[in-house]
Parts: structure tokens; sequence; C-alpha cells
């Protein structure tokens, strides 16, 4: 029990997520400043904002609805520490998870943008609203090439749902990249990953410029330090995820932690280049997008994978 | 110094107000944030709603109409909030000094802590007043 | 040229005076009340496009000019009507078209005149609070 306690709160749970978290949104920043030629903040500049907003008075707008409001970060962040934990125990140990835990996962990962939503239709704001309604239009955009995706390691590993046996397949068989469905799976997870972490060119939700700070735009104080922590351990666990389904996870002996921290950097770099170099799309555009040719290559990706391909 | 300040000199989030400014103190502010001064290396970021910021920066002389919302908009914002006052016409009426529709240089309206004068100022001015305001903060 | 000559060939007497500052810009004084025919002729039938309404008070009155734009040509015609200080009183041109209401919106509160028939009078850059006959804009005798 108490260690249950250990792995949800310090490590692989809250603590060590939110750390990672904070550091792979300041390489996210520093990145995107060199990219703009610019010097960019320091290391622990992610770690102050927490610090300062959680000095702040919180602001609960009247006519809200005060529970709903104050409650709804906090479903993202348990949310998002339980994927994590789940996650870090399967790669140290692919055999100490439960079976269906893939399933468990993929739910998890809804919730921090259901917790968005539900935030955003409790201000009592206009601009709230309309920002929680174009988040959740860009869920259901997104969901379904994502899982159909997700199909696809499943059937390599000969229809298994449990990630302990997806992880031990590729440590037998070589990465799900290896093959000819692996990559086209791959590229239509990238692209759904950067829908789920709102970012450019899928930041319609928080489209600064148009709605002002869209869904958050009531939240002040702690409750918003607690969102923005979300979204940043989101940036740590989701590319995570990926890793441990097409890449491999991290396996823990010698030189492959090196190796395994490379694969998660190499696509957090994907992240960040696509993020720099794009204008954000339409809300109507995006749906078109997911719906057309990502559904479209997932399905052919999940039909040269059950050829055996 | 207590962790609390020194986090919020460490991270300051700006919003910006400009009411009947001719939008030269907006792009020299604009300007602040671009590669030659880069003010992200101080955590200053630009965020698009009041309930996140932590500086409100008022351009522009104040009208009647204007004075109603920079009112609303300072209670609005969740305390500790500063209110720099950037340009002449923030700071005092400037040429407006006459005016019909002038509701009275910034101060008069909501506390001011920092003033930058200037037709527009240049960023060097307002980055030295940003340092000026963090020092004052801090007690020194 | 071509356009004053359609103008006087129209409305000949009622023309007051023609005033050509340069060989793009003309200004033409007008009666108040022709104000209506004159933008509907102007506007609909040769095609120009209103650019904006402009009010002064001059020792002779409240003068309103009426700027419009020949595109093709780059020619800038003005209407001018001269109103009475005491009670200045036009027809609205938002019947016309509909570019005409803001404008004299601010004219209205700004210098006091009143245009008749106007769908939507009310205050645009003075708070609704301000005093009433507090025109800013007109002199200080």
């Amino acid at each position: 029990m108490l260690k249950a306690i250990f792995y949800f709160l310090i490590f692989p749970g809250f603590l060590f997520t939110a750390v990672a978290g904070l550091l792979a949104s300041w390489i996210d920043r520093k990145v995107t400043a060199r990219v703009q030629w610019r010097v960019g903040p320091p290391w622990w500049q992610n770690f102050a904002d927490f610090i300062k907003l959680l000095g702040k008075e919180t602001i609960v707008p009247q006519g809200s609805s005060r529970a709903t409001f104050l409650l709804a970060p906090i479903f993202g962040l348990a949310a998002v520490t339980i994927i994590s934990t789940l996650l870090w125990l399967t790669m140290i140990n692919p055999a100490s998870t439960f079976i269906g835990d893939l399933i468990v996962v993929l739910y998890l990962l809804t919730i921090p943008a259901i917790a968005v939503i539900i935030g955003g239709f409790a201000s009592r704001n206009p601009l709230a609203s309309l920002g929680a309604s174009r988040e959740m239009k860009l869920i259901l955009s997104y969901e379904l090439p994502f899982i159909l995706v997700c199909l696809v390691p499943v059937i390599q590993a000969g229809g298994t749902i449990r990630l302990g046996e997806i992880l031990n397949y590729q440590i037998n068989n070589g990465m799900v990249l290896g093959s000819l469905s692996g990559p086209l799976a791959f590229i239509v997870a990238i692209l759904c990953m950067q829908a789920k972490l709102t970012l450019v060119p899928f930041d319609i939700p928080e489209a600064e410029q148009e709605i002002m700070a869209g869904p958050y735009i009531e939240y002040s104080g702690p409750t918003l330090a607690v969102f923005k922590l979300t979204r940043q351990m989101m940036l740590f666990v989701v590319p995570m995820f990926l890793v441990v389904l097409f890449l491999g996870g991290i396996i823990f002996s010698g030189w492959h932690i090196l190796w395994g921290i490379l694969k998660y950097v190499i696509l957090l770099v994907i992240i960040v280049l696509i993020r720099n170099t794009n204008p954000r799309v339409r809300i109507d555009q995006a749906v078109k997008f997911f719906w057309g040719p990502m559904t479209l290559l997932a399905i052919i990706a999940v039909l040269l994978a059950l050829l055996g391909v | 110094m207590n962790l609390k300040l020194k986090s919020l000199t460490k991270s300051i989030w700006v919003f910006h107000f400009a009411s009947a400014s001719c939008n030269n103190c907006d792009i020299e502010i604009l300007d602040a944030l671009t590669p030659k001064f880069d003010l992200e290396r101080f955590g200053i970021l630009l965020v698009g709603s009041i309930r996140h910021a932590d500086v409100l920066l008022v351009t522009g002389m104040i009208t009647h109409k204007g004075a109603v919302r920079l009112k609303r908009l300072y209670e609005q914002a969740p305390k500790p909030c500063f209110v720099v006052a950037v340009g002449s016409c923030a700071c005092s009426k400037c040429i407006f000094k006459d005016s019909y529709n002038a509701a009275g240089p910034v101060d008069r309206i909501v506390p001011v802590n920092a003033y930058i004068p200037g037709c527009p100022p240049k960023p060097e001015a307002m980055i030295m007043a940003v340092v000026k305001l963090v020092k004052s903060l801090t007690g020194k | 040229m071509k356009i004053m000559e359609k103008l006087e060939e129209k409305f000949g007497k009622k023309i007051i005076k023609c005033d050509k500052k340069s060989e793009r810009r003309i200004y033409l004084d007008i009666n108040p009340a022709d104000l209506t025919d004159f933008a509907q002729y102007i506007f609909r039938d040769m095609a120009a496009r209103f650019i904006i309404a402009s009010g002064v008070d001059t020792p002779g009155g409240i003068e309103i000019l009426y700027h419009f734009s020949f595109d093709s040509s780059g020619l800038i015609l003005s209407l001018r009507i001269l109103l009475d200080r005491d009670s200045p009183e036009v027809e609205s041109l938002t019947s016309v078209f509909k570019a005409a209401e803001w404008i004299e919106c601010e004219i209205n509160e700004l210098l006091g005149v009143n245009f008749r028939n106007h769908p939507n009078l009310r205050h645009l850059l003075l708070p609704s609070d301000w005093p009433k006959g507090n025109y800013p804009l007109r002199r200080k005798s």
C-alpha cells in the first residue's frame, strides 16, 4: 500500500513527471526561441512561473458553478499522473501490469482535454464556451485515427492488449517502426499527438489572437497553475506513450537507457519543429484533415499490419 | 526575501491595454518582444487574458469610455498586479491636455507603479523601467 | 471634363458655385434641400464611391462636406452645404448608402447637426452621460 503511494506520488508518479514535464516544456521554449534567433528563457523559468502562479489570488466568476470551476483542473492532473505511473512501471518491469492497461491508458489520455472542456463551460464566459466547443470538435476529430493506429502494434504483437507484452514483442523482434505498416502508423500518430497536446498547427482552442486564451480565460492563480502543469506533463507523457508503442520503450540496462532517452528527445524535437514552422489551421480544416487523409492512412496501416507486413 | 516575491520578479506576465492611442507606443512595446531585445529571457510573456496578468501596460490618452473599462480591468486582475503607464500620453495627457474627451492621465483612474515617459519610449527605456520596477519590489 | 459636364447638364442652376481647386479636386456648393438628389445621382448613376463626410463650424454657419471619389479617373468631388448654426438640420443620406450611418452619428454628437430620418442616432465617441447641448467641436463664442 505504501509502495503504491510512493509510486503514485514520487517516482514515477507526480513529482518525477512534473519535474520532467517542466524541463521538457523548457526545451520547447528554448528551441522555439533559438529558431526565432532569440536567446530564450533560463532552465528554471517554468518552475518560477509555477511558483508565481501559486502565489496569486484565485477569482471565481460570479454566477459560475463554483465547485465545477475549481475541481476541473484536478481531474486532468490526476489522470496524467496515473498514465505516467502506469507507463513507467510497465517499462521498468513489463510483467507487473494488468491485462487491458492499453485501453485504460487510451481512456485516461482523453481526460485532460475533457477537464479543459468542463472548466471552459463552467466559466460563464462566451469566449470560454467558444474555446471549449472547439476543443470538443478537435477531440472528436483526432481520436478516430489515433485509436486506429494504436491497433497496429497490437496486431503486430499478436493481438495482445497488454503494454508489457507489446514491449516484450519489440525487445524480441525489433521496433514496430521497422516494418512497413509501422512508419505509416507512426506518422499518423505524430500528427494526432500534435493535436492532443494542442500545439500549433492545432492549438485552435487556445488561439491567443482570436479568443484570448480560450477555455483558460477565467482561470487565475493556483487553478491556472494546475492547468498549465497538466499541459506540460502531457508534453512528457504522450511522446513517452508513443515511444512505448512504436519505438520499443526504454530498457533499463546499461547503454540502453541513454538510447531510450534519445528516442524521447527525437520525438520532442519533431514536435517542436512542426510547431515552429506551421501556421494555425481553422477548426473545419482540422476536422476534414483528421477524418479524411489521416483516417485513410490509418486504415491502410491497419490493413498492412493485418496482412503481416 | 520570500519565495512568492522572488518568483514574481522572475516571471512577469504582461497584459496590454490601449485606449485612444496613436499606436506608436504599442508598436514599441511589440518591438521590445522581438528578437532584437527579447524580453522573454527575463521571463516576460504577453498573455491574452487579464486574469493571467501580473502587469497591466496602459498606453494612450484614456477617453471617458475607456476609463470605465480600464477601472473594470484593474478590478478583474488578480492581485498582486502592477500598473505601468507607457508613453507621455499615459503619464500626463501630453498634447491632449485641453481635449474634451481626455479622462485624465492613468493615475487618476488606477494606481500606477511605474511611468515610462517618451513619445514613443524606446524599448531600452522599457527594459530599464522593468528593472527599476523589479528593484523597487524587492526593496532595493 | 466629362463629369462636370454631366453634372451641369443634369442639375444646371442648382449648383450654386463650382470651385475647381485643381484638375482632380472639385468643390460644389449646393443647397441643403438638393443634397439627396445630388448624392443619389453621383453615387448610383455615376457610380462614384463615398469616402467620408466632414463638418466644420465656420463663421458663416456649420459647413458639411461630402467627399466622393471617381476611382477610374482619380477625381475627388466634394459637395458642400452650409447650415444655420441655431438649428442645423439636413436630410440623412442613409437611404442612399449605408456608409453614411456612422459618420452622421459622429457629426451629430460633436457638432449638433440633426439628421432627419436617421435610423439610429446614438453616441459613438462620447460617453452616454455627456451633458446634452454641449457640442465639443463648436467654436467657443
